[in-house]
């Protein structure tokens, strides 16, 4: 891009009212239109990995929970199959159908904080407001299943935690709370589409192309929206007894990134009731495994946000050489091209429709001597 | 001479009064109820708020003129005082400005205010690093680097030159209906004939009005000037304790006026503690903010993307009403 044309520089962040979490965007603009952006992550390393370092196998596991306030359990749980790959622990039906249902749980109530985030920089308060409403019972749920509303500790190497275990009683409440859920999505999902202000807010706004998605690497959702059909459910053994589908849209656009989302969480209510009436009897955990050394062992999972990856390696019980790589890291790249050619108030919305979530994104850091 | 002092006086502390409690109706009883919350005590945002920031410590602003940057707020005020001043019954044998083109000259002066706020604030919250930013592989190190306040001093002035359209056609409406701009013809004609709210020109008119009142008041959808998602809250962004209470006191305070307005040229009643007139002007200043807060509730913001048309379609139906008015 010819530097010359660049007029002024705006700088938002890292502190700023439509970012829940601490980032810095610059946009460089001309007549409040993006030409180009630059979005920083770093205020929030925690540097889990280090610190995952040397650490017993289930205590280092317990810490990816803490990588993500939103998506705890997936990490947690990405991070025992890596322990279960390595360990070749073949864990109880039950315990896999558990853990299903907390990972789709915890997608619905991710999608419904994106949606209600969506919102409220749309400046729809009361969609917003109103999407955290019904996100409450996800959280009531996810509460119900593992005593927390934010880390809820599901998995652990061999199965899942016995206080997870689903009684006749909480497979009711999960059922009555589907059926809540999809009333109140339906309903919002058809005043939403059918509100000439936002769909003029949305439309054909921030778009990804699907091929400069696919340059761009993005994962997930926001992937899926500009029509490519990937979702790595389809490549985990444990999602092979479910049927649903992998929703796309075509535009990659606010609208689209929306959508999909919206479509998403039908499909995790899916596979929840599937899983909530063809739960198996047995066991829900396998203690019969014994720790071994093993080579670094890399795991896929689909997170909420798209393809989130953990690799390891097992020395005497102890982890070593820990890589996370969360899915927004991939996304950053679409989020600065969206904007380009945007408004600034569009902007921000071009970021927040690839749902980022920095904080866990904080993964490495350079030091500039 | 007394009796005059004491309707204009009165008239005011009554208008203020009201005033105080306006925000708070529109935030408890519509916003939170349509949003199925709590929402605040009613006497929080008109009322407990101001009373707070007033006893705050006070920050010095980073901003090359801060003195006038802080008074901005009271000029803010001290023009919707003198509309509502001016549209008191007692004041109207002072004539000039007691017209519609003087009422209209007020409210530009509420309007460049913003612009002056935008331009005059530097704040923190568009501050960049100190140095590039190496990682991402420096892109434009040496742009000139603009205030989020900037942004919203251009749009501000935008506003003057479009945004304001809608309610300055509304206010002549009533003007060419009486055939005068003086605020005392107005209501006279309108004690003879009937309420002009009654004719097609000036329920057109009123429909234009009150479009004009939520752009003036910067209510979602019209709220570009400072919205969350990038200015935050534009030319307000540095003001704090007893400045940051004026600005709440005066955004009270001029929808008070302007509903005040409203029944002087629409209903020929104006505010007046002698009459009971004033109870009009108090639902009005009550309904006004209700319907607002009742529309912005189910909006999202506008970028100029929307603005313009709808400005566009609202001018264009002050113009039809200008014209069912000639008739």
């Amino acid at each position: 891009m010819d530097k010359n044309v660049i007029e002024t520089e705006i700088t938002m962040g890292t502190v700023h009212s439509a970012a829940i979490e601490p980032y810095r965007v610059r946009l460089f603009v001309e007549d409040e239109i993006v030409k180009d952006a630059e979005i920083t992550v770093g205020v929030n390393h925690r540097g889990v990995e280090r610190i995952m370092e040397g650490l017993p196998v289930e205590k280092a596991n317990s810490l990816t929970e803490k990588i993500c306030g939103i998506c705890s359990g997936v990490h947690l749980w990405n991070s025992v199959l890596v322990a279960e790959k390595g360990l070749e622990i073949e864990i109880p039906e039950r315990a896999s159908y558990i853990r299903i249902i907390v990972a789709e749980l915890e997608r619905i109530h991710s999608h419904l904080l994106y949606l209600a985030h969506g919102n409220e920089v749309l400046g729809h308060e009361t969609f917003s407001m109103r999407l955290f409403y019904i996100r409450e019972t996800v959280m009531e749920l996810l509460r119900m299943i593992g005593g927390n509303r934010v880390q809820y500790g599901v998995p652990i190497i061999g199965g899942i935690r016995p206080r997870a275990e689903l009684d006749e009683m909480k497979i009711q409440k999960i059922r009555e709370g589907l059926d809540y859920l999809e009333e109140k999505i339906k309903e919002f999902a058809d005043r939403f589409t059918s509100d000439p202000m936002i769909m003029s807010r949305i439309t054909g706004v921030c778009p990804i192309k699907r091929e400069d998605a696919l340059r761009l690497a993005v994962t997930g959702p926001t992937l899926r929206a500009t029509g490519v059909e990937f979702d790595q459910r389809r490549k985990m053994e444990c999602y092979d007894p479910f049927e649903f589908d992998i929703i796309t849209q075509d535009d990659g656009d606010i609208k689209s990134n929306l959508l999909v989302r919206v479509f998403e969480i039908f499909e995790s209510i899916k596979i929840i009731r599937q899983a909530v009436e063809n739960l198996p009897n047995g066991a829900i955990v396998d203690r019969s495994w014994e720790m071994q050394d093993t080579d670094i062992i890399k795991s896929y999972v689909e997170a909420p946000r798209g393809t989130l990856y953990h690799s390891y390696a097992i020395e005497e019980g102890r982890v070593r050489n820990v890589v996370i790589r969360t899915p927004s890291i991939a996304n950053i790249g679409a989020m600065q091209y969206a904007v380009i050619g945007h408004h600034i108030t569009d902007a921000q919305l071009g970021i927040v429709q690839c749902d980022p979530c920095f904080t866990c994104t904080d993964r490495a850091i350079e030091i500039i001597k | 001479m007394l009796y005059l002092i004491i309707g204009i006086i009165g008239t005011i502390i009554i208008g203020f009064i009201v005033s105080l409690w306006l925000p708070g109706i529109e935030r408890k009883f519509v916003h939170a109820r349509i949003q199925q919350r709590i929402g605040p005590p009613i006497s929080s945002p008109g009322i407990m708020a101001p009373i707070k920031f007033f006893f705050k410590q006070s920050i010095r602003p980073y901003s090359p003129l801060p003195r006038l940057y802080n008074s901005l707020p009271l000029v803010g005020l001290l023009s919707a005082l003198l509309i509502l001043l001016f549209i008191i019954p007692e004041t109207y044998p002072i004539g000039a400005l007691a017209s519609i083109v003087a009422i209209v000259g007020f409210l530009k002066i509420e309007e460049i205010v913003y612009v002056f706020m935008g331009s005059l604030s530097k704040s923190v919250m568009s501050l960049r690093m100190p140095f590039p930013d190496l990682a991402k592989g420096a892109k434009h190190p040496n742009v000139q680097r603009s205030f989020l306040e900037d942004i919203s001093a251009m749009r501000a002035f935008r506003l003057i030159a479009f945004g304001s359209f809608p309610i300055y056609i509304a206010l002549f409406v009533p003007a060419i209906i009486s055939r005068s701009i003086f605020l005392g013809d107005i209501v006279a004609y309108q004690q003879v004939h009937g309420p002009i709210l009654f004719s097609a020109a000036g329920v057109l008119a009123a429909i234009v009005f009150f479009i004009g009142y939520m752009i003036l008041l910067n209510e979602y959808p019209f709220v570009i000037l400072k919205t969350k998602a990038d200015v935050i809250e534009g030319p307000y962004l540095e003001y704090a304790a007893k400045s940051r209470a004026f600005v709440y006191i005066t955004r009270g305070f001029l929808m008070f006026t302007l509903a005040a307005l409203f029944s002087v040229l629409f209903l020929g009643i104006p505010p007046n503690i002698f009459t009971w007139g004033i109870l009009v002007n108090v639902i009005i200043a009550v309904i006004f903010p209700i319907l607002m807060a009742s529309l912005s509730a189910f909006a999202p913001i506008f970028t100029f993307k929307q603005f313009y048309p709808v400005t566009l379609a609202t001018s264009i139906l002050g113009v039809v009403a200008l014209l069912a008015a000639f008739i």
